[in-house]
């Protein structure tokens, strides 16, 4: 299956775009969790505080769909 | 077209007004905005974007016959030339959204330049399309 | 002068004398605004024997050239003083729209001497500047005040208040504005009420005199739509910081019932999910600000009236959530109001009021103490009691009232080994056992233990986290870039969350002033107030700074008890090696004091100079100082 992801910041450097500026265009087989597309990518799950797509946050163990649009988040200090 | 208000989307961060004051006066100056945000706390707990409808009643008012709808897509606009300050307007708009300030030679009301629109990043100022109204 | 409000006002609370004076263009250029200005000024003009809630401290209030701007996000207004909580330099910052009111009025700093003999607050109206009786408002609530305040004046006054709790003199009182935004930490509100000062209002109605305007419409405007479409903007607009919780859960540094582990039972409860669930009123902006983390809320619990606050923000979460060991978000929110109405800083009073939890779990205080109520773990009603006592000084509250570390030291019985503070202010929401630069971070910081000196997080996942090594020099580039935003100010979320570079905030800085003011300018003088409040610290507090950069034995050596970091601490010895590395790496001696070296290539020789008379001074280290201090974060190889 296809899943998009996007990032900014530091992620996006792991991320690498391909797509846009943030987004990358990601295939991979089955339907994996959000955790699982991390380690095929080789991005360290603790540098993903949540996904989120529609309007929604995803914990990584979310399964996107075909062709979904995903927002990889980063932990970060709020105040 | 008009500016579309969704109030539930206000979060009170005044960019409106800063780039408002921007463009019409080359300052920034929230106070001389011609869009005020009422805010209603600590409860309910809501902002209003409050700025011109474009209803003409100012113009209807004016005694100098100051305000016509020279503006962008029809909006009423104040002619400097021949504005007193005599503050009728003010007391007309029947939804007080004609604004004053003391260092503004006139008063203060939306032309419809929509920059605020643009810089609005929560959906709480959009442009709609309406069809041009036929008063006056 | 381009980009600032253009006078500074000196207040004499006792006599009542009001001065201005043009705000100096070199005073502007070297220091910039808020954290800068107050460091120059307590350095210069308090007495190093001066009692923080006494007559000599000044209370100063100061935005910055980035205030009310149209630079992104120029919300910020920093408030600054002696620490009654430290002992050593405070600011503390708020959002909201203060900051920018009073550059419109024309004012870029106000500096409030002495005591006033009765209760006042600060009217400023433009020109207008006068001290108005406030006996009829002293005693009433933060936030119950700004309602009535802007009934009385008007919708257009900003407003911020302090609490009873500032009135009395609490070590962690804080100053609310706009219905929710504080300046929470360092005890500032305390010594605004020291001086009797109940509120501020501030209407200003001029513009800001900016020096290139289209430059500067553009830059910002450019930055509006590229932002817009930002990967973590909807996040944010949606949930604001809050949305951590599960992260930190699930990585084991939130702290739950006073630190005692690092993963929280229950903590789906009070998660950012949970608050925009089943308390969000509306998404909440700071002034110029269009990613509008802040979320006002209504906290409903049966049997007490409705609540409403803006908040509950991650720290509160963290401190008067899971440190005090609650589940249920409306009881995180109403501890969070009834703080903020009681003018208490969340983030102290959490973990304060948590502390005290442990020790009613120890049977150290007993109800006896408590006038007949508990201290039991997630009891919003104990909770709410305590705070009270808290905020009244009254029996046992007058203890803890005094912050974390001093409560520890009055009661004794090994209560410091789980007093999570550094120099005497409390730990904000991490645990830092499994994050050795966090710790360094808390240990070190000027202000005591405040993760907006340095975040180091994801420094410790991406340098690894059962390492000391490498850990030191990103703590220094942290202290440096972070507190810049302090300095200028502006809210550092921008660069945090949405990839506004620090270049760009500093070049809005060239199109208001007309300055070619590089981001390493701006670095330098970061660096150099670093270095300033240091040495006035050890100058308050003897030295060598070694001994002030001690961490909780908690930290150090209790391994955590279970979950996603369980066996883990920091360990002394890995502790002092970072020490010794961040002192190398900052051009201070092994001792940790800061050396004549560093101080005159920062502008600083009268600093060194009060050091050395003191025996404070640094010795010289072999080989010279660092030729850059602090480093930025390299990740890892790919």
């Amino acid at each position: 299956m296809v899943v998009y992801l996007r990032s900014g910041g530091k992620l996006r450097d792991r991320l690498k775009p391909d797509v846009d500026q943030y987004t990358r265009k990601f295939e991979i087989g089955g339907t994996p969790t959000l955790r699982e597309i991390l380690v095929a990518m080789d991005i360290p799950f603790a540098l993903v505080a949540f996904g989120f797509s529609q309007g929604k946050v995803r914990r990584l163990d979310y399964r996107p769909s075909e062709g979904e649009v995903v927002t990889l988040q980063p932990p970060v200090a709020g105040g | 077209m008009r500016i579309k208000v969704d109030k539930s989307r206000c979060t009170g961060c005044k960019l409106c007004q800063q780039i408002c004051t921007i463009e019409h006066y080359h300052e920034i100056n929230p106070k001389k905005a011609a869009i005020h945000i009422g805010a209603e706390f600590p409860a309910p707990g809501v902002f209003t974007p409050m700025l011109c409808v474009q209803c003409g009643a100012c113009a209807r008012a004016c005694p100098e016959i100051a305000i016509e709808r020279t503006g962008n897509d029809g909006a009423f606009v104040i002619d400097p030339s021949k504005c007193t300050n005599c503050g009728v307007c003010i007391e007309t708009c029947p939804i007080g959204v004609m604004y004053s300030h003391a260092d503004a030679p006139t008063p203060i009301k939306c032309d419809l330049c929509l920059k605020c629109t643009e810089v609005c990043n929560t959906g709480a100022l959009t442009v709609v399309d309406t069809p041009r109204a036929t008063s006056r | 002068m381009y980009g600032y409000g253009g006078t500074i006002v000196r207040i004499n609370l006792e006599t009542g004398e009001i001065g201005r004076s043009p705000t100096p263009e070199t005073f502007a250029r070297e220091w910039l605004g808020a954290r800068g200005f107050v460091a120059k000024t307590i350095y210069d003009e308090v007495p190093r024997d001066a009692d923080p809630l006494g007559p000599e401290n000044l209370f100063i209030i100061a935005p910055g050239v980035l205030t009310g701007s149209f630079a992104p996000c120029g919300s910020k207004v920093g408030f600054g003083c002696v620490s009654p909580l430290t002992n050593g330099h405070a600011d503390s910052n708020m959002g909201g729209h203060l900051g920018p009111e009073l550059k419109f009025a024309g004012y870029d700093m106000i500096v409030f001497e002495r005591i006033s003999p009765k209760p006042v607050y600060l009217f400023v109206d433009d020109d207008t500047i006068e001290l108005r009786p406030a006996e009829q408002y002293w005693g009433m609530g933060s936030l119950d005040l700004e309602a009535r305040m802007k009934k009385d004046l008007g919708e257009d006054f900003q407003i911020a208040t302090i609490g009873p709790a500032g009135e009395n003199g609490v070590a962690f009182a804080c100053i609310t504005h706009d219905f929710g935004r504080q300046a929470g930490r360092c005890g500032v509100g305390a010594v605004m009420g020291s001086k009797k000062i109940k509120a501020i209002a501030v209407r200003g109605t001029r513009s800001l005199p900016v020096h290139d305007l289209p430059g500067l419409t553009k830059h910002t405007y450019d930055i509006i739509q590229r932002t817009k479409t930002h990967p973590n903007m909807e996040p944010w607009q949606k949930y604001g910081t809050a949305l951590f919780v599960s992260w930190a859960n699930e990585h084991g540094c939130f702290p739950s019932r006073n630190f005692q582990t690092t993963v929280h039972e229950g903590w789906e409860g009070i998660s950012g999910e949970k608050l925009a669930e089943e308390v969000l009123v509306t998404h909440k902006a700071c002034f110029g600000c269009w990613m509008n983390c802040g979320k006002y809320s209504r906290a409903r619990i049966p049997g007490k009236p409705d609540a409403y606050l803006e908040g509950p923000e991650y720290e509160t979460i963290a401190l008067c959530g899971g440190s005090c060991g609650m589940t249920d978000i409306h009881h995180v929110a109403y501890a969070n109001y009834l703080c903020d109405n009681l003018g208490l800083d969340t983030m102290s009073g959490g973990n304060i009021v948590g502390f005290a939890m442990e020790c009613f779990q120890r049977g150290i205080i007993t109800q006896k103490d408590l006038e007949g109520h508990e201290l039991r773990w997630g009891n919003i009603d104990d909770f709410e009691h305590f705070l009270r006592m808290i905020a009244a000084r009254r029996g046992i509250g007058e203890t803890f009232s005094h912050g974390t570390r001093a409560a520890a030291q009055k009661l004794g019985r090994g209560t410091i080994e789980f007093a999570e503070q550094a120099k005497g202010m409390e730990f904000s929401g991490y645990d830092t056992r499994w994050y050795s630069a966090q710790l360094l971070s808390y240990c070190t910081s000027d202000i005591g233990a405040h993760h907006n000196r340095s975040w180091a997080i994801t420094a410790d996942i991406e340098l690894g986290q059962d390492t000391p090594v490498g850990k030191a020099p990103v703590v220094i580039y942290l202290q440096h870039i972070r507190p810049l935003f302090d300095t200028w100010p502006c809210c550092r979320l921008f660069w945090g969350e949405l990839d506004v570079t620090p270049e760009e905030h500093a070049e809005a800085i060239k199109y208001l002033t007309g300055w070619a003011m590089t981001i390493e300018e701006s670095m330098r003088v970061s660096e150099k107030i670093w270095n300033l409040t240091r040495a006035h610290y050890l100058e308050r507090n003897g030295g060598p700074g070694r001994k002030h950069d001690v961490a909780p034995l908690r930290q150090l050596e209790e391994r955590i008890p279970n979950g996603p970091a369980e066996g883990r601490k920091v360990g002394t010895e890995n502790f002092e090696y970072m020490l010794n590395d961040y002192y190398a790496n900052r051009g201070w001696d092994r001792d940790g004091n800061p050396t004549r070296e560093v101080l005159e290539l920062l502008g600083l020789k009268h600093a060194a100079d009060n050091l050395e008379k003191r025996g404070l001074l640094g010795k010289p280290i072999p080989g010279g100082i660092p030729k850059v201090r602090g480093q930025k974060l390299k990740p890892k190889a790919m």
